[in-house]
């Protein structure tokens, strides 16, 4: 019942219907919710809100026949496909809220308004060649010379390093923030400063040359060492810096993770709940 | 007014000076003709040896969704496996969630397959950009051709040869996720229950996955440019791992240089002002 | 067959069922008249005094809520915008929201005009000052960055989820002298923030924030019922724990507790338990 055939003459009349039926819809809210008291808005909203969520939720409980589904799951697909359009109907609104700022700042001349003119010139020249380039791609426009060449210049030589060179801010900024936080200020910092250490030098190569070459601890566990794990040999074994930083990473940092993220999961539950019954009134 | 001294300097060093320092760093030991091996960690040494277990013929799927900025790390690791499963002459289909990994993954392991002698269509695959990647997930574990459609160059899937005897994810028997996002736990959560999850992420997401790995879930990961070059060590195949993994090692080392000098900085200068 | 329904899985079907009920119980406990305790959360007094320090210096204050696409994580940011808003809007300070969700900055804008027309000043509000920049991460972290040393703010509140940027917000604040504010669901993100940042909230202190801020019964309520339902968990892994030490995998509490599967591998365990068999 949720997928409709649009190659037939039922099917096209049944989405013509369904089409009508939603701008009726539609068309006739806005005036029924100016027309209502706000608290019938709110509760016109809280009801739409609870049977939108109630789709999901029953569809997640609902029993499911032997190819596990049930008369709820096709429903999830199209679904899925409304948010998708409506967040590409969002960005078309946020696109136009950055233009409109940007030509207003080089209208009105306001401060730094020249960043704004390089901001639009991007903007258009980047949309034409992708635009172009899409429908080159589907056989719709030709692939000329011009523009594999604009579209590699701007993609391959613009875009790419441009983004990269971001991400390698991040070396530099670690750079600076180590420097100043990770001091002995107290104990907590110093656990801290002293942690991180470890795993920096654990997991790279130079973790490997302190223990293994210089100190010239064991490896690989023998099976001798398994049956003395108080022997010097097994002892070394475990304190060479990468095994430490794996231990740091697997007993100490993985339990804590999970803590958070159970934490995490019930909060989000509980406000997926709230905004669910309406019980959250935030930033509504 | 107080006599600045070589402590508060130090402690008040201007961060362009750091910055110079680090990239000074950088450019060598990336130039430098320095040969630095490493130990094997356990995550990638699970991951070579599930890889290793496959056999010829088998079905494999890549999901690459990372772009431009973290190209430093997911690409060598991408080249990395990509280049172990021609070894075991698999039959892999790549696929991202990611619009611009789309273009960038496709003409980097069109570039690999070439100098592997792989295939297109008959060999390998590209699925394009899929926008939903939990809907996706569930509709490719339930009917794959009626998801994905066609494929990066507008071939329905069914014509594709490598899709011989493909229908649904539980046809794959593992998925390789190379990504700096957090897709991993969406991998896991829908998957058929057989599937096998690979894990490539950046650096800083990997921390989140040794959960996924204790538990079993992640049969095993490679931890940025670092795993990556463990990785290129057991294939024997040097790649861009191995430097970019050498220049972090060095980097790392005169991170926690500074870091004690600071803390020696701050210690002489509260003595300093101690009398 | 993946867990794909309740079916599938039927610990999270009773897991879910049961962290709804503690959660709806303690709300209705909170609305009808019981004094509920929150413990301080030393970050989130640190929000009137950053607000202050940017009226004093005449500079704005910016609100970015991450990468976060539009659902939980965002609602829960924007609420806190909304209260960070009608703060300012006493003292009439700039500010600027920064999105790099298009969803988000749409429910963003409508957010913001709400708190300054319950703030009392609906002049302040310029529909400039919620931005959209770019849904790629480093085209948004760069459009931050510029801006933060631009503007020169005084004050950066980062609530939300973020990923490999979220360094380059911080120490970009840093470097212009803003007091920082952060919160983060994104645990690879917490020590970016511990490190640049002047406050960090960490996990799910990031959705008691408005339970902290408003003192609503209905928020209360529910972080005592997460709170309970946390207990549970504890108490499962305790529970879990013991058996296995004392009884080994084998025991039908362990195999019940650690192997969900459907239902019918459910009741296979119950009724052999019932039975009496292993």
């Amino acid at each position: 019942m949720w997928q409709i055939e649009t190659g037939t003459t039922a099917g096209k009349i049944y989405v013509t219907l369904i089409v009508l039926a939603f701008l009726v819809l539609f068309m006739g809210l806005i005036p029924v919710m100016q027309v209502l008291p706000p608290r019938g808005r709110r509760a016109l909203i809280a009801l739409v809100t609870f049977f939108a969520g109630l789709v999901f939720a029953a569809e997640f409980f609902w029993p499911v026949n032997k190819q596990g589904e049930n008369w709820l799951t096709p429903a999830i697909g199209p679904a899925q496909n409304t948010l998708q359009i409506i967040a590409a109907m969002a960005l078309a609104l946020g696109t136009y809220g950055l233009i409109r700022l940007h030509l207003r700042n080089i209208v009105q001349q306001r401060s730094q308004w020249g960043y704004s003119v390089v901001l639009i010139v991007a903007f258009v020249t980047m949309g034409f060649f992708s635009v172009w380039n899409t429908l080159a791609e589907k056989g719709v426009l030709s692939k000329t010379v011009v523009l594999q060449r604009g579209f590699g210049l701007l993609f391959d030589n613009m875009l790419v390093p441009l983004e990269s060179t971001m991400f390698s801010l991040i070396a530099f900024y670690i750079f600076s923030a180590a420097y100043r936080a990770f001091r002995i200020r107290s104990i907590e910092a110093s656990i801290l400063m002293f942690t991180a250490m470890m795993v920096m030098i654990g997991i790279v190569s130079l973790g490997n040359i302190i223990s293994y070459q210089w100190l010239g601890l064991p490896v690989e566990q023998t099976a001798e060492m398994e049956k003395n794990p108080f022997s010097l040999r097994n002892i070394g074994y475990n304190l060479a810096l990468p095994r430490i930083a794996y231990w740091i990473l697997q007993a100490l940092n993985a339990p804590v993770q999970r803590a958070i993220e159970f934490g995490v999961g019930i909060a989000g539950l509980a406000m997926a709940i709230r905004l669910w019954l309406s019980l959250e009134r935030g930033i509504t | 007014m107080e006599k600045q001294t070589i402590w508060h300097r130090l402690l008040m060093i201007d961060r362009r000076i750091l910055y110079l320092i680090l990239f000074v760093n950088i450019i060598i030991f990336l130039l430098l003709p320095v040969k630095v091996s490493t130990v094997t960690s356990p995550p990638v040494r699970r991951f070579y040896d599930t890889i290793e277990q496959l056999k010829p013929g088998d079905m494999v799927m890549v999901s690459s969704n990372w772009s431009a900025g973290t190209i430093g790390e997911n690409r060598p690791q991408l080249e990395a496996v990509i280049r172990h499963l021609m070894r075991k002459k698999v039959r892999f289909t790549v696929i991202s969630f990611e619009p611009q990994a789309r273009d960038i993954s496709f003409r980097f392991v069109s570039r690999v397959t070439e100098e592997g002698g792989y295939q297109y269509g008959k060999d390998w695959a590209h699925f394009g950009f899929l926008p939903a990647l939990v809907g996706g997930i569930k509709g490719m574990v339930k009917d794959l051709p009626a998801t994905i459609k066609q494929d990066i160059k507008g071939t329905p899937i069914a014509q594709l040869p490598v899709m011989q005897g493909v229908k649904t994810l539980a046809d794959y028997k593992m998925v390789i996720d190379v990504t700096p996002a957090g897709t991993v736990a969406a991998w896991i959560a829908y998957r058929p229950k057989d599937l096998i999850v690979l894990f490539c992420p950046t650096s800083v997401m990997a921390a989140e996955a040794y959960t996924f790995l204790d538990s079993g879930q992640v049969a095993g990961m490679l931890t940025g440019a670092i795993g990556a070059q463990e990785y290129e060590q057991l294939l024997q195949r040097e790649g861009l791992g191995t430097p970019f993994a050498k220049a972090i090692s060095f980097s790392h080392a005169l991170i926690i240089l500074f870091i004690i000098l600071g803390n020696v900085a701050l210690f002489m200068s509260r003595r300093a002002q101690g009398g | 067959m993946s867990y794909q329904h309740a079916a599938d899985n039927w610990f999270s079907a009773i897991i879910i069922a049961l962290i709804a009920l503690a959660v709806l119980l303690n709300i209705a406990r909170a609305k009808a008249g019981a004094q509920l305790y929150i413990r301080r959360i030393p970050g989130l007094d640190a929000i009137d005094e950053a607000i202050g320090r940017s009226t004093e210096m005449g500079r704005p204050v910016t609100m970015i809520p991450g990468l976060t696409d539009f659902g939980v994580v965002a609602v829960q940011a924007l609420t806190i915008f909304k209260y960070i808003t009608k703060q300012i809007a006493k003292f009439a300070t700039p500010m600027r929201l920064l999105t790099a969700n298009a969803t988000v900055y749409a429910v963003a804008q409508e957010a913001i005009q709400d708190a300054y027309n319950e703030a009392g000043r609906p002049d302040l509000y310029d529909p400039d000052d919620v931005r959209f920049l770019s849904d790629r991460q480093f085209a948004f972290a760069s459009g931050v960055a510029g801006l933060l040393q631009r503007e020169r703010v005084a004050a950066s509140f980062m609530f939300g989820e973020f990923f490999a940027e979220s360094l380059i917000f911080a120490e970009t604040g840093n470097i212009v002298g803003a007091i920082q504010i952060a919160g983060t669901i994104s645990f690879t993100q917490v020590p970016f923030f511990v490190a640049a940042c002047d406050y960090t909230i960490i996990g799910d202190e990031f959705y008691a924030t408005s339970a902290y801020l408003s003192r609503e019964p209905v928020l209360l309520g529910s972080l005592v019922g997460q709170d309970i339902a946390k207990l549970l968990f504890v108490l499962t892994i305790i529970v879990g724990l013991i058996t296995t030490t004392l009884q080994g995998k084998d025991h039908w509490l362990v195999k019940l507790l650690g192997m969900p599967g459907g239902w019918e591998a459910f009741w296979k365990v119950i009724s052999k338990v019932i039975s009496g068999g292993s």
